[in-house]
């Protein structure tokens, strides 16, 4: 089988009136149809400009400049507008970071799952689109405004939209950051369940490479515009290849053991303004030479992944990056009590 | 219940901001300098030809009680006698409103059917690098063209020319409309000018608002159409300031009026009241003035109400306008 | 600014002087030709653009110091000021501008002082109501809370964290109102309720113009021109200055 998605190499600049940002710095990324990937970095590490970008989504002073990217062989960046308007409604899907304001204040939220069943859905279509992302009292939240409804259950609606038209691929940008703790878990159980019912991939967008590590097949993380390690979730977490991820692991606080200090990645991600001569991370990084800071790393192989660094076989030879405790297995979809939310 | 009440509480503050602009008003007219009787009778009356002219009018009795027989008269819909020509004031106004009406109304019109598309499109086709420069130049010049400058112009150009609208001219709409609308086109279309620039440049901005909003990136990523986006989702959530900036320009269209009816010469309520200031006429100025600001208030409160109703966050809890 | 425009009035001749003969059209002597008097316009011209902008610009300036004290005041107040300044400004905000403005010219009598006054209350409402919203969104944020927790005193609050964060709607507001400035002055003496004859500005000069249109049009386009520019480029350094206090992100939806 074909994967459905091919990054590589891509390379976009946002400009502002007085400088020039480089948001990807050479994204090399592919993704099989029915995949689940997270992808995790920091706020500047390009991820969420990589997810707008598989839909053309970028603002407009963003440009592409280097690389391809392609949706099940098309050339998104050579698309007509048709066609890109196209692959937006058959084959992507999309959920954002604010549950409510992703949905239009002036409409019911009924009326606006119709718009999205393109007039085709009656009344009971409405509800059990509704239902099916576990939404109590799906009749009464057909005729409510977004601004009535909680956090959660506007990301459940905005769900229930995206996956109306049952996409390959299911793009979510940092689905939960903007929902109360307890109400997380819920939400991405419906959205995995969904996508796991209608065959569709994931591509997860997250700062949380522990959560990711629960819920996805494979990881892939980002730091200065690229993807620094990619390979199997459980891998990636239990024996990160990268300094970076490693790092990443030790600042998270699951991954520390009682009475353990957690370990800050020290120093701030860059702002690039074009192509950066060596790692991105070199600054950062406690294993960093001087080559580090001069010549782009290549990708090479470490056991199940692949890595940005010089000193990646060298390093993982010398174990010395620290195993980290493996993570909870990945947890099937669990049916989700309903009735737990209230406006 | 609570709607009921805020309606309430809204009609109260607009009565209470009426009751304001007519003691404010009175006192204004009262504080000129150069009474009326010597404005009447001019500078060489005799004492005895003054007091009588006082007492006939009442401009005698305390401020107080003057403002409370007029209050009264008012409520009525009796707006006191011209002081110069002896007819009514209500009698006046009624006959000149059809006219000042008529220009509002048509520029207006003018103004939300050419307006609003202008400014969606120009905000749709705006782009990050400047390019929406164009419509952004010429509505910013629309909006710098003063009715009297443009007024001007256009008489000038109309009336040596012969272009084949006159100028001048009027005749009621109900007498004969395609004479009426021969003689309104062109003060309408002055007026229009600014009606529609500006309508087009707040529609362009709150277009541009509503295009960063996350539900249509959401509506773009679901591939939606640019046309369907707008009607679906861009119009009304756009139309809240638009909607209020279209109320605000009808009472300034009143004002405008005013240049507009005086370069054309049409009897509207603006030629009636700038004479009536040069006269000193007390209850033509109060009545006329007092007419433009309960009309503007009267709008305001309809604006809320359609806010309300477009944009169901603002109708109930938000306090209407944000003072 | 201000010595500027004055000192303009005095280039290009004096005004008064009957230069030539009667309604002239441009020529190498009167660049502008000559008016109804026989004046000539250059000095006609300058002392108007002088005139009009002098009086914007001190009512301006009037309104902006009006405007900042009230705002300031009720924004970060709150409560009964708030309510009070409001009002009033709700009242002002009733009347259509050139209303306003012909009322103020009947209590006041025709002339600049009525003129100066109309454009302090026309500007007024708006630029208060403004300044009101910033200040009271700037008093909600930490940095003053902590201020007052840490005892500093209300006026240096006020002057040292509120003013600067309200400067910009200062400067931005403070440019549109000069054009409405000009815009009421020229209304007003077109109607001949504002500046008198002999004195010129640039709406006594259009309303001479008009009267002597069909025989001499280069006495209304010249001063008409002047004043749209003028209009025009003082609304373009506000929509300069909006995008520069607040930049905006666009989006495109292909």
């Amino acid at each position: 089988m074909n994967p459905f998605l091919v990054v590589d190499n891509l390379a976009v600049d946002y400009e502002a009136p007085d400088r020039r940002v480089r948001a990807l710095d050479g994204v090399d990324l592919t993704v099989e149809p029915g995949e689940t990937v997270g992808i995790v970095g920091e706020s500047g590490s390009g991820k969420s400009t990589l997810g707008s970008a598989v839909g053309r989504l970028l603002p407009q002073n963003a440009q592409s400049v280097a690389g391809t990217m392609s949706v099940d062989g098309e050339e998104v960046f050579g698309l007509s507008i048709g066609g890109m308007r196209r692959l937006r409604r058959e084959r992507l899907g999309f959920i954002f970071q604010d549950p409510i304001g992703s949905l239009d204040p002036t409409k019911r939220v009924g009326a606006q799952l119709k718009l999205a069943l393109r007039g085709r859905g009656s009344a009971p279509d409405v509800a059990r689109h509704l239902e099916r992302v576990k939404l109590p009292d799906p009749r009464r939240v057909a005729r409510a405004y977004p601004h009535q409804l909680s956090g959660g259950m506007a990301q459940r609606v905005a769900i229930a939209i995206a996956m109306a038209s049952e996409p390959e691929l299911l793009v979510a940008d940092e689905p939960t950051a903007a929902l109360d703790s307890q109400v997380r878990d819920d939400v991405l159980s419906v959205v995995f369940t969904l996508a796991a019912e209608a065959g569709s991939g994931i591509l997860w967008l997250s700062h949380d490479l522990a959560a990711v590590g629960r819920r996805c097949a494979r990881v892939a993380v980002m730091y200065g515009g690229r993807v620094v390690e990619d390979g199997p979730a459980a891998e990636v977490l239990a024996r990160p290849a990268h300094p970076y991820t490693d790092a990443l692991a030790g600042s998270a606080p699951a991954a520390a053991a009682p009475g353990e200090r957690l370990q800050p990645v020290p120093g701030r991600p860059p702002v690039l303004t074009g192509p950066s001569p060596g790692c991105a991370f070199a600054d950062r990084c406690r294993f960093a030479v001087q080559r580090c800071a001069v010549e782009r790393p290549r990708p090479v192989r470490v056991r199940t992944q692949d890595v940005l660094c010089h000193r990646a076989a060298e390093l993982a030879e010398s174990g010395a990056l620290a195993a980290h405790a493996p993570p909870p297995s990945r947890m099937a979809p669990v049916p989700v009590p309903v009735g737990e939310e209230t406006t | 219940m609570r709607l009921f009440s805020w309606w309430i509480r809204r009609a109260l503050g607009a009565a209470a901001t009426l009751v304001g602009v007519s003691i404010l008003v009175f006192l204004a007219l009262r504080a000129m300098p150069g009474g009326f009787a010597e404005t009447i009778l001019g500078p060489f009356a005799s004492e005895e030809q003054q007091r009588e002219l006082a007492q006939r009018y009442g401009l005698d009795d305390s401020a107080l009680a003057q403002y409370w027989l007029w209050l009264q008269a008012a409520l009525g819909g009796d707006f006191g006698t011209s002081m110069i020509s002896q007819e009514p004031v209500a009698d006046e106004l009624s006959s000149r409103l059809p006219v000042t009406g008529q220009l509002a109304v048509m520029a207006v019109l003018a103004a939300v059917f050419i307006g609003v598309p202008l400014g969606v499109l120009t905000a749709v086709r705006a782009r990050a690098d400047g390019g929406g420069t164009v419509g952004r130049l010429l509505s910013g010049l629309g909006v710098s063209l003063p009715e009297f400058v443009l007024g001007s112009i256009v008489v000038f150009l109309f009336s040596r020319y012969a272009l084949g609208l006159s100028v001048g001219g009027y005749v009621p709409f109900g007498d004969d409309p395609a004479a009426n609308l021969r003689a309104m086109i062109l003060p309408a279309a002055v007026l229009s000018v600014f009606a529609i620039s500006a309508t087009a440049r707040t529609t362009r901005d709150a277009v541009l608002n509503v295009l960063v909003e996350p539900y249509v990136t959401a509506a773009v990523a679901r591939g939606e159409s640019p046309a369907f986006i707008i009607r679906h989702h861009i119009l009304r959530n756009a139309a809240a300031p638009v909607v209020v900036l279209i109320t605000t320009i009808t009472a300034y269209l009143l004002g405008g009026a005013i240049i507009v009816e005086y370069l054309f010469n049409l009897p509207g309520i603006g030629s009636y009241v700038v004479q009536a200031v040069g006269r000193r006429d007390y209850a033509v100025v109060q009545a006329g003035v007092l007419l433009a600001a309960a009309v503007f208030i009267v709008l305001n409160v309809v604006a809320d109400l359609l806010v309300g109703l477009i944009d169901p966050r603002l109708g109930v809890t938000a306090t209407g306008r944000q003072t | 600014m201000v010595a500027a425009f004055g000192s303009m009035a005095n280039l290009g001749g004096d005004p008064a002087e009957l230069a030539g003969a009667r309604l002239q059209p441009p020529s190498p002597e009167h660049w502008l030709g000559t008016d109804h008097l026989g004046r000539s316009l250059v000095p006609r011209l300058l002392e108007g653009v002088g005139v009009t902008l002098l009086l914007s610009s001190i009512a301006v300036l009037a309104t902006a110091v009006l405007s900042t004290a009230l705002g300031i005041l009720a924004g970060y107040a709150g409560g009964a000021l708030n309510d009070l300044v409001m009002r009033l400004v709700e009242l002002l905000y009733a009347f259509p501008s050139i209303v306003l403005a012909i009322l103020v010219a009947a209590v006041v009598g025709p002339g600049r002082p009525a003129a100066m006054a109309a454009i302090v209350l026309v500007t007024i409402p708006l630029m208060t109501r403004l300044v009101r919203a910033a200040s009271a969104a700037v008093s909600q944020r930490d940095y003053v809370t902590s201020a007052i927790v840490s005892g500093v005193r209300l006026p240096k609050i006020l002057v040292r964290h509120v003013l600067p964060n309200v400067s910009g709607t200062i400067a931005v507001q403070g440019t549109y109102a000069l054009s409405v400035g000009i815009l009421v002055e020229g209304g007003l003496s077109f109607l001949g309720l504002g500046v008198q004859p002999p004195q010129a500005s640039l709406g006594v000069l259009i309303q001479e113009g008009g009267v002597y249109m069909v025989a001499a049009p280069w006495l209304i386009i010249a001063p008409g021109v002047v004043l749209i520019l003028a209009i025009l480029s003082i609304n373009v350094v506000g929509d300069g200055l909006r995008d520069r206090f607040e930049p905006r992100e666009t989006r495109s939806l292909r």
